[in-house]
């Protein structure tokens, strides 16, 4: 069969294929191809929304290296992700591993710990706020009771972050419970039975087969962790802006400000740039790390 | 999100730009129909319903359509996405000066100094020295000042009283030593229920514009962030609002926290407010039972002269996409006559920008009526609005990342972080070269 005629036996089908892909189509140029072309056009144009835009080259690029808050967005994401990553993991991997033994009430704990997912996150942020006021927040209350000094949760510069990783976690575990569960329910039971005939603890167990098998899951919540993590943004927004001396400016908070506070569209989308590429790499070198362990 | 937010304010604009309705009162087949935007808030609307309403039954062949700002984060997103999208109204009484500087630059207003009788109705009605700081750089008046909210120390007339404090803090000190009175445990419960003062301590913007900026202007005695150009906020007035504010936060009489479920002035949890005459509206709806009194911000100690303060003017402009502008000078000169400048206070609560507020006898039964509103009638005349320099907002930023450095967690000196922002503030200028 020669390819014209390949190409005419297959045409009506690919017809109707692309037409119901037109929904999918539309929504991709419009809300994903224009803006990425649109953004990488802006890297090299000064942009204030109003007045036409003025050709700089890599003027945008020239200061986003030598801009210190820039540098200081990604040491704070950082740290961020080195809190909440680890922590999101294990804390999920426990409540997962807790709902997949025989409790009573198992359904209804796996709604109650998948319900701050669904809730607004500036809700959740708002009640947080609450949660962690230094003068008047329920958490500092408990402490004065019991007679200890109060933290300054989100008035400490050494404080903030943290505080923010363990709400975001307290926020997102949910989802990740979900994950974990998936994956534990994949790991065949004849694993366990035959490493119990082997005489095999419940601690060996977890170690040789549940955290191995487990490896997959492990690798997508770590990426999507770090990927949520660079999105950070509703937290540090409502919560601080950014403070107590930047030490919650996020990337995306701050590209947040630059582009619509300042206007400053150029220099914003060649942050979004230099972001994208670092969460790249980010991301690079954990499947790295984590396939090779699972090699290994 | 902000960006949807624009759009999402281009689409709402557009269908009015292009709609053909007939607005109530106007009349069909005018050639000279403008197109009138006001604040979007409920007493702004009622009184440009009152004008706009008046001026078509006096002006039916200049017939003018209302339509309040659509209601966004802020007006100056709305009007530069209307400036974008090339469906500004022919009016607007809602410009915030320091954002003229993006409007003329985009050339998006008209000069007003244009037509012949400018000088005659600015004159009769605003200080010659206030008007010349609404002067942009290339010597044209592109606004006309219509109002403005003093900003002022409100007080709470009981919590001084019970705390002891019998005169009302002026300066720097004797504020500081009310404060020491006021700020105190009253259950003993180990926690403060009553504050001298509280501002929300996140390093955004535009919150500097209700301490540091005002603070700044009386102590320097009417100066603002910029002189020919040049940073002006590099001197000892501003080293010593920063110095005021750490002490405030340093000896705990400003709380670093955040309030919840209401103005925590109209809660009585703090003394001592800084706000603009909308707060009058505010207690007098929300706890009509606080007794409190307006007066001039504190200055420092060796202050001398009158106090002066920052006001947040909104101004009146004609945008060029006008097709009648003769047409929309003279709707907008019948904005401001003493009359509707009366309107303005009786149902805004809001002061016209006007010298002859407690001289003119059209106002004096309005004040009579309400003496609150009196302090700030005085204050009109010394009050200062921006500087028309571009990146504004950005250099209120980088003051506003040392105030919080300096001030509310004590980490610099104030002498550090005065010198820190103007730094930055030159780094931005020449970046954005």
């Amino acid at each position: 069969m020669t390819g014209s005629r390949l190409w005419n036996s297959m045409r009506p089908r690919g017809r109707n294929g692309y037409f119901f892909i037109i929904p999918y189509g539309a929504f991709f140029l419009a809300f994903v191809a224009y803006p990425l072309i649109f953004s990488f056009v802006l890297m090299f144009n000064r942009w204030n929304i109003v007045t036409p835009m003025e050709w700089v080259g890599l003027k945008n690029f020239l200061r986003l290296f030598s801009d210190p808050l820039f540098y200081k967005s990604l040491r704070n994401t950082m740290l961020f992700l080195a809190i909440h990553i680890p922590l999101q993991a294990v804390v999920a991997l426990g409540f997962s591993l807790l709902l997949h033994s025989r409790v009573r009430f198992r359904g209804v704990f796996r709604a109650l710990y998948f319900f701050p997912v669904v809730v607004s996150g500036v809700v959740v942020t708002i009640l947080w706020q609450q949660l962690y006021s230094f003068d008047y927040g329920i958490l500092n209350k408990l402490l004065t009771i019991a007679g200890l000094p109060r933290i300054p949760w989100l008035v400490d510069p050494d404080f903030a972050m943290p505080s923010i990783a363990v709400m975001a976690t307290w926020k997102n575990v949910g989802i990740y419970i979900v994950l974990f569960l998936v994956g534990l329910q994949n790991i065949p039971a004849e694993l366990y039975e035959a490493s119990q005939i082997d005489g095999a603890s419940r601690r060996k167990q977890f170690l040789h087969i549940t955290l191995p098998m487990l490896n997959p899951t492990i690798m997508v919540i770590v990426v999507l962790s770090t990927i949520g993590g660079f999105s950070l943004f509703i937290e540090p927004f409502v919560l601080t802006g950014g403070g107590p001396m930047q030490s919650t400016l996020s990337g995306m908070l701050y590209i947040y400000n630059q582009g619509f506070y300042f206007s400053h569209m150029g220099y914003a989308a060649a942050l979004g740039f230099a972001f994208a590429l670092i969460i790249l790499a980010v991301v690079l070198i954990q499947r790295k790390v984590i396939e090779t362990d699972r090699t290994a | 999100m902000r960006l949807l937010l624009t759009i999402s304010i281009i689409l709402t604009i557009l269908p009015s730009g292009c709609s053909q309705e007939q607005p109530a009162g106007a009349v069909s087949g005018s050639t000279a129909e403008i197109t009138y935007w006001p604040a979007p808030n409920t007493q702004e609307i009622e009184l440009a319903e009152t004008l706009v309403l008046a001026w078509n039954k006096l002006h039916p062949e200049i017939p003018v359509r209302m339509q309040p700002i659509p209601v966004s984060q802020s007006t100056e997103e709305v009007l530069l996405a209307a400036i974008a999208g090339k469906t500004t109204p022919d009016v607007c009484s809602n410009i915030w000066p320091g954002a003229l500087h993006d409007y003329t630059q985009a050339g998006g207003l008209v000069s007003l100094d244009q037509f012949s009788d400018f000088d005659s109705v600015v004159n009769s009605r605003t200080p010659r020295e206030l008007l010349a700081t609404f002067q942009s750089s290339d010597s044209h008046y592109y606004q006309l000042p219509w109002k403005t909210n003093p900003v002022m120390m409100f007080y709470n007339a009981r919590l001084f009283r019970e705390a002891g404090v019998d005169s009302i803090p002026r300066t720097y000190s004797e504020y500081l030593a009310a404060a020491k009175k006021v700020t105190r445990d009253i259950d003993g419960d180990g926690e403060i229920d009553v504050w001298m003062g509280e501002r929300d301590i996140r390093p955004i913007w535009w919150q500097r514009l209700f301490d540091f900026y005002p603070f700044f202007i009386g102590a320097s005695g009417g100066s603002t962030l910029f002189r020919d150009n040049e940073v002006g906020f590099e001197n000892q007035a501003a080293i010593d609002v920063f110095a005021f504010f750490q002490e405030c936060y340093t000896r705990r009489y400003f709380p670093k926290t955040f309030f919840q479920g209401g103005d925590p002035f109209n809660l009585e949890k703090k003394a001592t407010n800084f706000a603009g005459p909308w707060q009058v509206a505010q207690v007098q709806k929300f706890a009509p039972h606080i007794k409190f009194g307006v007066v001039p911000l504190p200055v420092p100690d060796s202050h001398t002269g009158p106090v002066y303060t920052s006001g947040d003017y909104k101004n009146i402009a004609i945008f060029s996409t006008t097709r009648h502008p003769r047409e929309a000078w003279e709707f907008v000169k019948f904005l401001v006559n003493p009359g509707h400048d009366l309107l303005l206070l009786r149902i805004a609560n809001q002061i016209p920008v006007r010298g002859d507020l407690l001289t003119n006898q059209i106002f004096s039964e309005y004040f009579a009526q309400n003496p609150v509103m009196v302090s700030f009638a005085r204050q009109v005349p010394y009050t200062r609005g921006m500087d028309a320099v571009p990146d504004l907002q950005e250099i209120f930023d980088a003051i506003s990342q040392e105030y919080e450095a300096c001030a509310v967690y004590g980490r610099k000196s104030p002498a550090e972080g005065i010198r820190d922002a103007a730094e930055r503030t030159r780094v931005i200028i020449r970046w954005n070269q």
